[in-house]
């Protein structure tokens, strides 16, 4: 069972929070859209994902289990 | 002897004198604080208030967000702030991208500038920080994005100040608000209509143009009214919020003057000042929230149908998530738990990123203006208000 990174576009605000916990994933392009580098929760970076999940003020990041 | 039972009366002049003495007793002694006399519950540890910030879909914002509305027969206004999803998904959809931290930066000269005029007329002897300086400036942005002509700025802020006030004792709206809600709502509407002809660059005009999906799934076009509503509710949040963090911060700094020559040796940690102002004097003390079904939170169940406030400024103090919660540290780790000074969820605060920005920006051209400073105590007063608290007036003398 693998786990996802799933992002609520329509909650989305961009307030960049995430890519400022994990850059390598979460990226904001210069029109404020949200880019998940990569999708896969692995183990390196479990903690920081759930980090970006816990700290998103509009609550739209979530992690799905596959 | 036992101690009385803890009572919270969010319009008691005790109430209004000191917060957040009542918040430790409600966090420690009722957790699940449910008052009788008016029937209604009050969450103030993190952990529940958290979670029902969370939980839109049983605490509903749709019967409005203070006690007298939930309360009404009639229900609230239209208005984005009364609306549970998917209504309030598309609403907050139609201005969300103009309030980006990214986009937001296209303020900030008009923010410097501002700021700037004011600190230019303010005597320095005699310098009321929020009469002279934090009540007229933050309105002037929030209503030039909104549209609303230069002459009628300064009075939304005067608007708003009536339509909040409570008096001791005063739970329901009284005429004088009600009075200001009316001019308030007259004035806006007249905008709207005036705007129809006469599109120009600003929020209101962007909303007339606007669509949403109605309720049989056709798209449709915003009325006067709630285009009505959506503005007051801007001109008001963006306005009186950053007012009273303004204020409190340089109360907040007098009492902890080496806090302040930190910020003075080093401006990067402005930012870091902000985050815990808003944790620590945050002026949103709590919004109310209706349950439609039964609702579960750590500390317990609150049934179907009852009015509970969510005391955000009594979480961001809770000990059971901030260290040394009761302590004003701007150097504190932010990680700990979630900052609730602006909201959590569905409904967190749209201008945060105008309301971080103007106060960085008060906060650094203060620092300027006064490097030291003393802030007259016995002059402080405080608002009595529904759901916000600060000060309307802080007398500070510039030291030499």
């Amino acid at each position: 069972m693998t786990q996802k990174i799933v992002v609520d576009f329509g909650l989305c605000e961009a307030n960049g929070v995430c890519m400022g916990i994990l850059p390598e994933v979460f990226d904001l392009d210069d029109q404020d859209y949200l880019h998940v580098l990569q999708d896969e929760v692995t183990p390196e970076i479990e903690q920081q994902v759930k980090e970006a999940v816990r700290q998103c003020p509009r609550q739209a990041i979530s992690i799905r289990e596959e | 002897m036992t101690t009385p039972k803890v009572k919270f009366d969010p319009v008691s002049q005790e109430y209004f004198d000191n917060p957040y003495e009542i918040y430790q007793r409600m966090r420690d002694e009722a957790p699940l604080y449910y008052d009788e006399d008016e029937d209604f519950y009050a969450l103030t540890r993190h952990e529940d208030v958290a979670a029902a910030l969370k939980d839109h879909e049983a605490f509903s914002s749709s019967r409005g967000c203070d006690l007298a509305m939930v309360r009404s027969e009639e229900g609230p206004q239209k208005s984005i702030i009364f609306m549970d999803p998917p209504e309030h998904r598309f609403m907050r959809s139609l201005l969300n991208k103009a309030f980006t931290p990214r986009a937001i930066q296209s303020q900030r000269e008009t923010v410097v500038e501002l700021v700037e005029h004011y600190l230019s007329q303010a005597d320095p002897d005699n310098f009321d920080v929020v009469q002279d300086f934090s009540g007229p400036f933050p309105v002037e942005v929030i209503t030039r994005m909104a549209g609303v002509p230069e002459e009628y700025r300064q009075q939304v802020r005067h608007w708003i100040d009536q339509g909040l006030e409570r008096e001791p004792g005063q739970l329901g709206i009284s005429e004088r608000n009600m009075q200001a809600h009316i001019e308030s709502g007259m004035y806006y509407y007249s905008l709207v209509q005036e705007r129809r002809k006469n599109p120009q660059d600003d929020m209101i005009s962007r909303l007339i143009a606007a669509e949403i999906p109605g309720e049989n799934g056709e798209m449709r076009r915003l009325d006067d009214i709630e285009i009505t509503g959506f503005v007051g509710l801007l001109g008001g949040a963006g306005a009186e919020t950053v007012t009273k963090l303004v204020g409190s911060a340089v109360v907040e700094f007098a009492k902890h003057p080496d806090q302040w020559q930190m910020l003075l040796d080093d401006r990067s940690l402005i930012p870091d000042a902000v985050e815990e102002l808003l944790r620590y004097v945050g002026p949103v003390q709590y919004n109310v929230r209706y349950t439609l079904k039964e609702a579960h939170v750590p500390s317990g169940t609150i049934p179907a149908h009852k009015p509970v406030f969510l005391m955000k400024a009594a979480a961001n103090r809770d000990p059971r998530a901030f260290t040394n919660a009761e302590k004003f540290d701007i150097t504190r780790d932010r990680t700990e738990a979630q900052n609730l000074g602006l909201g959590y969820g569905i409904h967190s605060c749209l201008g945060a990123a105008l309301a971080r920005l103007e106060t960085s920006i008060a906060l650094e051209h203060l620092l300027d203006f006064m490097p030291r400073y003393e802030v007259d105590f016995d002059g402080l007063e405080r608002v009595h208000m529904q759901n916000v608290a600060g000060y309307s007036r802080v007398p500070v003398r510039v030291l030499k």
